[in-house]
């Protein structure tokens, strides 16, 4: 042992990460007793160690807590003694979802998607950074990185109360879809100078089926599918190519057109009618749809009757059927093959739709107090997933931090939230009542871009959402 | 003194020595035994004869000693003959032994006769004072400081811790000389033995002396029988035969006697009869302690002033607060008589005899047992209990709010004229200003889910619109059923004048209310004789119910779209009409005037039923969707729950609200029901309805909404409810709607 001042204290490194794993050789070492976390971190970034192209911020837990003293105070907290070899345990540190900017639009914001290499839409390919956006004031937007507007839709044609979108999503790098108050869905062509910095949006195809207006859409990329759920109680199976979509039904539209006095130009784009129609309810005031996350022949559907329907598409029959007594409004299929919904009621809901289980509610996700308007899973791992709610915030849920809620009983599980975004400029200010003036309406979390969110404020906020979780 | 007395003697037996030489023997022995004093000189003047002046001290007196024990004289002198400094003789006796009987017995040993002076005097010397002989009384050695120690530890007997001045030896007491002192320290004789108080020997004693003092015959009394002891004995004997005085027995004897006389017992409860178990003793109530103002000498801020003295002395007697003036006085016996004293205690007297007092039983309930048992809120889950959404933007207080049929859209309208139609999350998706003067008093949407038409009154102006928000079939289809009515509307309203021969104005106009509106969406209106207050939809959609309170005659109207045509039901209505509802499943239809509500049967044309809520003003009133039940509000904050089965009385009133109570409003499937008052919140209830007639409606209380402000003594104006879930819609004077869920 040294006898230096500076003692050193023997310390073995362990993690659970596989790409991080040191050579065993190296990982017993003497370090000073007085180093701290990023110290350590420090030491393990550098050449001999890992030797990192990029110096990856590290936490260690020592005894099954996080080290947040140097290590000789962590041995008198222990009451250890300085000879003894302690084991660290290193991982990737988490940094809170920190705000990066923020875009500026005319009206509220009702949608936002994301376009990214590591979007599931550009599937593998490069795509650019892009946000677009879908307001109140009835135009997709699309953003780059630097919140510069690259790309406005031309304005509605439709009237000027019913012009105003609620749901977008993108198609490819190259195609959006929108919808809203209008009964039809709307598939633009996001064309690109070639430097990428200005674009334009021309429409390109129109989807009439629905009787009634489009809460939400759902895009599988891979198999070039869509999925609309609409108040009128139907579900909606669509293509947007143009060869491979069906023609529409002439009633739909020219019902429409005659109706509109010429209120409406000719339609410049083509119209295309849906692949499949399931008429699942008389009617519904909100409903929500998605894929299944892998198999894209399975959909979740529910409506405001408080059922979550799963569907397969390729006979558009109803497979099973779960009901609740909540209204939920959004659905998002995580990759456990549990299906998160959330909607009218500040809970957040686990649903395991397979049959085979018994209870119906896997967990709960408690910490919003308004509304859920929208939910994403997590791009990088199959545990967390983000919320947004009308009480403007967006919150950050790791579905491994199971706090057992005693209020709930044993077979309830409740889940707190990891993170809590704000709005940027509600920042350090008391929630406001009811969320007034910052609902958040919708969200998305990508990869590239992190965590993207739009809503009353009429603001897209862009806040960090690498290794949010470890 | 003593030494010349000696000399002369000794010089006197010195002359008859030699005369007495030959009276030597027997003759001596005589004159001895007659007087010592002689003999003795005689013996000193023989002895002194023969003294030899060279013979040592001490052989001379064991010689005195010898001859003295044998007790015959010796001539021997007890005396040395020495010259003192001047030359004379100077005769030393020897010293004297003090035997048993000698006189000197009371010398002492070695007396220091350095007389009263402090012994302190001698302390730098090494002795003490001198002794009778000139002498140097040595001090005694005085021990070393341990010896002390060891001495004070070990303590002699007798040891009083002082020293003897005149021996500078610790002073010793020994036990008969602490017995002394402890006798005179008592006050007691010092000597034992001694008796201060012998038995006193009386002089004059029953012994008869042999000398009397007095010669005197006996007197004749003593012979004479004593006439004051027969009268004494006299008056015993009559005691005694009167049985006053017993004969002596003794106790056990007169226990004896006292136990054979028999025990006499007297019943006095035999005639008892049962009283009450208390008697009722109230005590008198007690005066009040006198205060300050009562003293003779007060503080000076109890004294009256000028002007209050004179208030006090003008008022009449019997309305003074106060039956006396505080007054000062220097002393107390200054202070005069109290002339209203005997008046005082005789009205104290009076009072307390006439007032009656009484004892008043307490009740000895539990409160908490008087309250019903309801169910707990959390049981009658789901109902509002947050605000979801605050809606802004209007101007004024917003009057009404309604859910539509399906429950997606909510619209509003208020005092700026405007009726607005919103998402539920707070966007204002659509607005038209109907009236640039009057505000928008009520709107409801068309029950009908197939339509989407909101019917608008503001001022005398009923309006029809479409918000163009719905797709576009439900568009046309409400189009239809607005126009559908434009035809008829010519040719009927001229037949039923015709028919009935009035010709009075028509009760309403129909028609397109400007292009302006119609490019809005408000496509139809009617126009009736008096701002409408209330209006009220039949559930099939085609009927609709106006009340407009100041119309007089024409104040409750129902209006049917599919004609176009306005009807008034009613020639004469006792009160002003407030509000009138359809029944939600037969043809009534109930009219609330400010204090009853009639039930009327429309195709029989004829009244069913009068309730009388007990209100002094209704403010609203709403059906029950089973149809048996009413909920009435009224505007002097009473919420009164009417079963229609039960009797035309309330069933229940609830009085919850600080001020006046504006809506009330029944779910249309659960059992919930909230109204509106303006202390500004909203009051959900939960009524429950029981098919079953024997059990009675449960009504609880479940939540008291809070958010709206009260602006200008008006707070929530309108209250509705979503048409399936538990979500409550509120419309605030402060110009805000909130949705609560």
């Amino acid at each position: 042992m040294d006898i230096d001042p500076p003692a050193q204290v023997k310390v073995i490194f362990t993690t659970k990460e596989p790409d991080l794993l040191l050579p065993e050789s190296k990982q017993q070492l003497l370090v000073p007793a007085d180093v701290k976390r990023y110290g350590l971190s420090r030491i393990l970034n550098s050449e001999s160690m890992l030797n990192t192209s990029a110096p990856i911020p590290l936490d260690f837990i020592a005894n099954g807590t996080f080290l947040s003293t140097s290590i000789s105070e962590h041995l008198a907290a222990e009451g250890l003694s300085h000879e003894t070899t302690i084991t660290l345990e290193y991982a990737r540190s988490l940094v809170p979802p920190v705000y990066e900017a923020s875009f500026e639009h005319d009206d509220w914001v009702s949608a936002v998607d994301v376009l990214s290499p590591s979007a599931p839409v550009a599937a593998g390919a490069d795509a650019d950074e892009r946000v677009a956006s879908a307001s109140y004031d009835g135009l997709v937007r699309v953003w780059d990185r630097s919140g510069n507007l690259v790309a406005v839709s031309p304005p509605s044609v439709a009237s000027q109360y019913r012009k105003r979108l609620d749901t977008m999503k993108w198609l490819s790098p190259k195609q959006l879809v929108s919808a809203g108050l209008e009964e039809r869905i709307t598939v633009w062509d996001y064309d690109k100078t070639d430097d990428g910095s200005v674009g334009s949006l021309k429409p390109r195809l129109e989807l009439w089926g629905h009787d009634k207006r489009i809460h939400s859409l759902a895009v599988n990329a891979s198999t070039g599918r869509m999925l609309s759920s609409s108040e009128d109680g139907r579900l909606g199976l669509w293509s947007w190519s143009k060869q491979k979509a069906p023609p529409a039904d002439p009633e739909c539209f020219a019902f429409t057109h005659f109706s509109k006095k010429g209120q409406i130009a000719a339609p410049k784009s083509a119209q295309r009618g849906p692949l499949a129609m399931v008429k699942l309810n008389d009617d519904s005031p909100i409903s929500a749809a998605t894929f299944h996350h892998k198999d894209p022949t399975v959909a979740y559907w529910t409506s405001g009757d408080g059922t979550v329907r799963t569907i397969d598409l390729t006979t558009a029959k109803e497979v099973s059927r779960l009901a609740t007594q909540h209204q939920f409004s959004c659905l998002a299929a995580l990759p456990n093959s549990l299906v998160a919904a959330a909607g009218r009621l500040d809970n957040i809901v686990l649903l395991d739709p397979r049959e085979s289980t018994a209870t119906t509610t896997a967990m709960t996700l408690k910490g919003h107090v308004n509304w859920v308007s929208s939910l994403c899973p997590s791009p990088e791992n199959d545990y967390s997933l983000v919320s947004g709610s009308w009480d403007s915030t967006c919150r950050v849920w790791d579905l491994r931090r199971v706090d057992s809620d005693p209020s709930t009983g044993s077979g309830r599980r409740a889940i707190k939230p990891a993170y809590t975004i704000k709005r940027q400029w509600l920042e350090g200010k008391k929630l406001p009542e009811a969320g007034d003036g910052a609902k958040v309406l919708s969200v998305v979390w990508d990869k590239t871009w992190g965590i993207v969110s739009g809503g009353e404020d009429k603001k897209v906020q862009v806040n960090r959402g690498r290794n949010l979780l470890s | 003194m003593a030494p010349p007395r000696p000399s002369r003697k000794r010089k006197e037996s010195v002359g008859s020595v030699e005369s007495d030489y030959g009276l030597e023997g027997a003759v001596l022995d005589g004159v001895l035994s007659d007087s010592g004093d002689e003999s003795g000189a005689e013996s000193e003047v023989g002895s002194a004869g023969f003294d030899d002046p060279n013979v040592d001290d001490e052989e001379h007196s064991s010689d005195a000693d010898s001859v003295s024990d044998a007790g015959d004289l010796s001539d021997k002198p007890n005396y040395k003959v020495v010259k003192d400094a001047d030359g004379n003789e100077r005769y030393e006796y020897a010293e004297i032994d003090p035997v048993y009987d000698s006189d000197d017995s009371d010398a002492r040993e070695q007396t220091n006769t350095i007389g009263n002076i402090p012994l302190s005097f001698y302390d730098s010397y090494p002795h003490i004072g001198y002794d009778i002989n000139g002498r140097k009384v040595m001090r005694p050695a005085t021990g070393e400081a341990l010896d002390a120690l060891l001495d004070s530890i070990e303590l002699p007997k007798g040891w009083t811790g002082l020293t003897d001045p005149e021996t500078g030896k610790p002073l010793n007491l020994s036990q008969d000389e602490l017995e002394l002192l402890r006798r005179i320290q008592m006050g007691e004789a010092p000597e034992d033995g001694y008796d201060p108080y012998p038995e006193m020997v009386p002089y004059f004693t029953g012994i008869e002396e042999k000398m009397p003092l007095s010669a005197a015959p006996e007197p004749k009394r003593r012979f004479l029988p004593s006439k004051h002891e027969a009268k004494r004995i006299a008056k015993l004997v009559r005691a005694i035969k009167e049985g006053k005085i017993q004969p002596y027995k003794s106790p056990e004897e007169r226990e004896k006697e006292e136990e054979e006389v028999e025990e006499t017992y007297y019943d006095i409860w035999a005639n008892e009869e049962p009283q009450e178990r208390h008697i009722m003793h109230v005590p008198a109530p007690k005066l009040a302690p006198p205060g300050y103002d009562m003293s003779y000498n007060p503080p000076p801020e109890y004294l009256p002033t000028d002007e209050e003295r004179k208030g006090w002395e003008q008022t009449d007697p019997e309305e003074r607060e106060k039956e006396y003036l505080p007054a000062q006085y220097d002393a107390l016996r200054k202070v005069p008589g109290y002339g209203n004293f005997v008046k005082e205690r005789f009205e104290r007297c009076l009072d307390l005899y006439l007032a009656p007092r009484v004892r008043k039983n307490r009740l000895n309930i539990d409160p908490n047992s008087l309250l019903p048992k309801l169910p707990r809120p959390d049981e009658l889950k789901p109902f509002p209990t947050h605000c979801r959404t605050v809606f802004h933007g209007r101007e004024g207080r917003v009057r009404t709010v309604a859910f539509s049929p399906y429950g997606n859209w909510v619209a509003s309208g208020g005092d700026d004229g405007t009726v607005g139609v919103w998402d539920p999350n707070g966007n204002l998706a659509w607005s038209a200003r109907l009236s640039t003067e009057e505000p928008v008093n009520v709107i409801r949407w068309r029950p009908n889910k197939d339509t989407f038409i909101l019917a608008a009154a503001a001022g005398e102006e009923l309006f029809f619109v479409i918000p163009p928000l719905c797709d576009i079939k439900t568009l046309e289809a409400s189009r239809e059923i607005l126009d559908a009515g434009f035809g008829y509307a010519a040719n009927g309203a001229h037949a039923t004048t015709a028919v009935n021969g009035f010709k009075q104005d028509r009760p309403a106009k129909w028609g397109r209310p400007g292009s302006k509106l119609e490019a809005s969406g408000v496509l139809l209106k009617a126009t009736v004789r008096a701002p409408i207050k209330m209006l009220s939809w039949h559930r099939r959609g085609d009927f609709l119910c106006t009340v407009s309170p100041t119309g007089q005659k024409s104040s409750v109207a129902i209006h049917t779209l599919s004609k176009h045509l306005s009807q008034i039901p009613f020639r004469r209505l006792p009160g002003l009409p407030q509000a009138a509802h359809f029944h939600p499943t037969r043809p009534f239809f109930f009219v609330a005037t400010q204090r009853l509500i009639r039930c009327y049967d429309l195709q029989r044309q004829e009244l069913v039923k009068s309730l009388q809520p007990g209100a002094r003003w209704i403010s609203g009133f709403d059906v029950h969707p089973g149809g048996d039940n009413l909920i009435v509000g009224s505007y002097d904050r009473r919420l009164l729950w009417h079963d229609m089965d039960l009797s035309s009385r309330p069933y229940k009133t609830m009085r919850f609200h600080s001020e006046a109570i504006r809506a009330v409003k029944y779910h249309r499937s659960l059992p919930l029901f909230a109204d509106a008052s303006d202390d500004g919140t909203v009051q959900v209830f939960h009524g429950r309805v029981v098919s079953d007639l024997m059990e009675s409606a449960t009504i609880v209380p479940v939540k008291m909404l809070k958010g709206h402000k009260v602006v200008s003594k008006l707070g929530v104006m309108d209250v509705d409810w979503h048409p399936s879930h538990p979500w409550c819609l509120s419309a605030g004077a402060d110009g805000t709607c909130r949705l609560w869920a």
